[in-house]
């Protein structure tokens, strides 16, 4: 199998932010239009197309997205529809390394921006029922999750209030990369003391800056046969492991409630797949929906030990040098600004961490650039959740 | 927007708060589920029902929502987290209700680790013409207003003569306003009619120890019923499972019927419920009446808006039958007439009535006249009777009555309540009832006179027996509790109407 990795290509994006003025349809044709001509392949090559969207049917009454994209693309071809771009791309993985197809598109696209007075009740379509019917939020959730951490590794006191900055220095650090990123929702700095005072302003352990925005948006990228890419580009990227898991939808009902087992599994069989270790991985996208769950990836990815990634954290932040120093090890951690500052277009947010990862495993990432001892990062993970840990989805991408 | 087949199925489930055991590994499941997960195959048709209604559970972590989703709104903030029951083996979602935070710092960890006992509530606002949703994943503090208390099955040890009450249970919400002399009850912001009707056949149930499958028919007297056409006398069955449940079909073995006579649609149902397990072939060893009103009134300046000084909250139920009564029905009297002098249109939120005619014409016509009537029926002289109650729309009728009547402060003052509840409409005087069988001894005489607008009095004598004393000890909701409690929260006038107003 390991012959048959399939490559990414060519990679796109738009901006992530609120597109008041544009479509879905526009930006699907930005971003896919991006892919096609960095990859070099026009749309008449494509044998397969992959798309994702959350709630394209509920915001812009698109209830079957490939027909939309049919019609935009004028391309008659098998077209399937995912909910997450990391679910698509896994599928459309499937699809190459089977030999079905030669180059597929994988597209996301999300217009969250317009449901703006309904988008937080949309969300809850990710929880379960009776959570929402006992008065849930598309937040509360990650409360819990922190409340249940801070209490079963008994945090208090001194090591509380670093727990607390180490979560504050999350969306600071995320906001400080961003700015480097064009496409990026905020390119802004903001402090750790604005993160605390929002919380105190909520009576909440989280407050507005922990949270990733509403955001409208679109990625596509084209993944090819490895033979096909070798002739397509000359730094193709390969993606090494492909893995999801899956969990109850209701959270209170499972075991543990303090990570995400999915995460985990994902991440051990796309590990198992890729024939490397968590500490070979250089850069990753964490799906920092909130600055919690950036913390909590670190965990259950297996980069940081159980009960200390806020330390892990605290320590890489006091004096805060590009990446987090975990077990002497250095690990570049969401350098386009995360969900929380580059934006989180549900169904595109997947591919800008793509984006992010093979841009910089290719050395095109320009001023964020990343460096080990001077070359391009080898491998690179993007997890991506869908729900609250519901579903864990793991890319390990590598340059050959 | 609420669909019809899915608000059956949530509210069964959800209402009741029903769930499954595994026979074979004891594992418990919130919601029906037909095997266990983690023994398989084997355990079709191995699981039990099961439901945490009665349950108490603990709040393992909470946080502040103060934002919540559209149809919660009106809610925020509140606070929100996962509860567990049966130490850790079931967990569920849930809100914190009857709770209006402070200003300032919220100290979440003060709530964490706390045990709370689930509620039946509305479950979110809808529009107008929706079915209103309910359910119980709604909890309270155990150690707050409302205690926990155990739903136990006694077996009856004796069979009456005469019919009469077995159990009683009165529920009124922990907010009150005060103004001048009276305290008045309100209601929280997802409480209506249905809700306290519910709390207080639980109550009923509970003070009782009656088997609730026993039970053959219930009567709900309101008001201020939330529907113009459907009973909540429906809700009150399926929630406190009352007659034998047919699973397959989740129809209940019971017959349900809502009244309405002003003030008197309870009151007026006691003759009948206690006729009904009298009746040798209608196989009725128990019957349940419920009054329940939020009680309606204008805003103070306008039209009617002068019963807004005296409109209360609550629920109060009484269980007849003919075991283990605790205080026989010895006889009484109805009288009706058709006078206006209170009324409600269809499709009008508040009530109208005839200002000062409603005393002399009206109250104390038909209040006296039942009440005389009775007396004579039974030969009875005010000095037979040890309690007398009367309906409590203010503070001077009722007085007025009883002295009338040649009734002492004694005999009387013990069922006034309203300076304390105010008028809870349908219950009023069932709670002032409710007052007298929380302190009476055995082999005392109660006449109680209800009124209802409209109009017209029933008057009951009930003779207490031996057992209301054995009963007593498991009433722990009593009047009492109900009026001097640390928890009890006042409100001010805008947060009244807020509340009031509700979902």
């Amino acid at each position: 199998m390991k012959r048959r990795r399939p490559a990414i290509i060519g990679v796109g994006r738009t901006k992530f932010g609120e597109h008041y003025e544009r479509g879905p349809e526009k930006l699907v044709e930005e971003a896919g239009l991006q892919a096609l001509d960095s990859a070099g392949v026009k749309r008449k090559d494509l044998d397969a197309c992959y798309f994702s969207d959350y709630f394209l049917q509920i915001t812009n009454k698109i209830g079957i997205e490939e027909g939309f994209q049919s019609e935009l693309l004028e391309l008659n071809v098998p077209m399937e529809r995912m909910r997450s771009f990391s679910s698509a791309l896994l599928n459309a993985c499937h699809a190459v390394q089977s030999g079905k197809y030669g180059i597929v598109l994988v597209g996301g696209v999300e217009k969250m921006t317009d449901r703006w007075d309904k988008i937080r009740d949309d969300l809850m379509l990710l929880e379960d029922p009776w959570s929402y019917y006992a008065g849930c939020t598309p937040e509360a959730n990650h409360e819990l999750l922190l409340r249940g951490y801070i209490k079963k590794y008994g945090i208090s006191g001194e090591e509380l209030e670093k727990f607390n900055t180490a979560l504050a220095q999350i969306s600071v650090k995320n906001h400080h990369h961003a700015i480097e990123n064009e496409y990026a929702q905020y390119q802004r700095d903001i402090s750790v003391d604005k993160v605390l005072k929002e919380r105190s302003k909520a009576c909440k352990p989280l407050g507005l800056y922990d949270f990733a925005p509403i955001s409208d948006g679109a990625s596509a990228l084209i993944l090819a046969r490895p033979e096909i890419a070798k002739n397509c580009s000359d730094t193709p990227v390969r993606v090494l492991g492909s893995s999801s898991a899956t969990d109850y939808v209701t959270f209170p009902s499972r075991e543990d409630r303090t990570s995400f087992v999915a995460s985990t599994i994902a991440m051990k069989s796309a590990l198992k797949m890729a024939d490397i270790e968590a500490s070979n991985i250089q850069i990753a996208e964490l799906y920092d929906q909130s600055t919690l769950l950036e913390m909590i990836s670190l965990e259950d990815l297996g980069f940081s030990k159980k009960g200390k990634a806020w330390l892990d954290i605290y320590n890489s932040c006091k004096e805060y040098q590009g990446f987090y120093e975990i077990n002497g090890k250095k690990l570049f951690v969401n350098r386009n600004g995360g969900l929380k500052a580059d934006g989180n277009p549900l169904g595109a947010t997947g591919g800008a961490q793509i984006f992010e990862v093979v841009k910089q495993l290719r050395g095109e990432a320009g001023s964020r650039q990343v460096e080990m001892d001077g070359d391009p990062p080898r491998f690179g993970c993007i997890s991506e959740l869908e729900g609250f840990g519901t579903k864990a989805y793991v890319h390990i991408l590598g340059r050959t | 927007m609420s669909s019809e087949p899915i608000e059956r199925r949530v509210s069964y489930i959800g209402d009741r708060l029903r769930g499954s055991r595994c026979t074979l590994c004891g594992k418990e499941y919130f919601r029906g589920k037909d095997y266990c997960g983690k023994c398989g195959r084997k355990s079709f048709g191995k699981m039990k029902d099961i439901d945490f209604f009665y349950e108490k559970g603990k709040l393992e972590v909470c946080t502040l929502i103060g934002e919540p989703t559209n149809k919660f709104v009106k809610l925020g903030p509140y606070v929100y987290g996962i509860v567990s029951f049966q130490n850790g083996k079931v967990r569920v979602p849930g809100r914190l209700t009857d709770f209006i935070p402070k200003d300032g710092e919220l100290d979440l960890s003060c709530f964490e680790d706390r045990e709370v006992v689930p509620r039946f509530r509305r479950r979110y606002a809808v529009t107008r013409s929706d079915i209103v949703p309910t359910i119980s994943l709604a909890f309270t503090l155990a150690d707050d207003y409302y205690p926990h208390q155990e739903y136990e099955i006694i077996k009856p040890k004796k069979e009456y003569d005469t019919p009469g009450i077995v159990g009683y249970g009165v529920y009124v919400s922990k907010f009150r306003i005060k103004e001048g002399m009276i305290e008045r009850s309100v209601p929280f912001l997802d409480e209506d009619a249905v809700t306290a009707a519910v709390e207080a056949g639980k109550m009923a149930l509970i003070h009782s120890g009656v088997d609730h499958s026993l039970i053959g028919k219930v009567y709900v007297g309101s008001e201020s019923n939330p529907y113009a056409v459907k009973p909540i006398a429906s809700k009150v069955a399926q929630v406190l499972k009352l007659g034998m449940e047919e699973k397959t079909d989740g129809i209940q073995s019971v017959d349900a019927i809502d009244t309405e006579f002003a003030c008197k649609a309870a009151t007026s149902m006691f003759k009948d419920a206690a006729s009904l397990v009298y009746y040798p072939h209608a196989r009725t060893p128990y019957t349940m009446t419920v009054g329940t009103d939020n009680s309606q009134a204008a805003p103070r300046d306008e039209l009617g808006g002068e019963l807004d000084l005296y409109v209360g909250y609550g629920g109060s139920a009484f269980i007849f039958g003919m075991h283990d009564v605790i205080a026989e029905l010895e006889g009484w009297y109805s009288c009706t007439s058709d006078t206006p002098d209170f009324w409600r249109r269809d499709r009008e939120p508040y009530p109208r009535h005839g200002g000062r005619f409603t005393g002399e014409p009206a109250y104390f016509k038909h209040v006296l006249n039942a009440c005389r009537k009775l007396m004579e029926q039974l030969n009875l002289k005010s000095s037979d009777v040890d309690y007398f109650v009367s309906h409590q729309p203010n503070i001077g009728f009722p007085v007025r009555v009883a002295q009338e009547l040649g009734f002492k402060e004694d005999q009387y003052m013990p069922g006034l309540q309203v300076a304390k509840f105010g008028n809870t409409y349908s219950s009023s005087s069932p709670i002032g009832l409710a007052a007298i069988l929380d302190r009476a001894k055995p082999n005392e005489r109660i006449i109680i006179v209800s009124y209802g607008s409209g109009a017209g009095s029933d008057a009951y004598s009930l003779l207490t027996t031996s057992q209301i004393k054995d009963k007593r000890q498991r009433q722990k909701f009593t009047i009492k509790h109900q009026i001097k409690n640390e928890h009890l929260e006042y409100v001010d006038y805008t947060t009244y109407r807020r509340l009031k107003h509700g979902l």
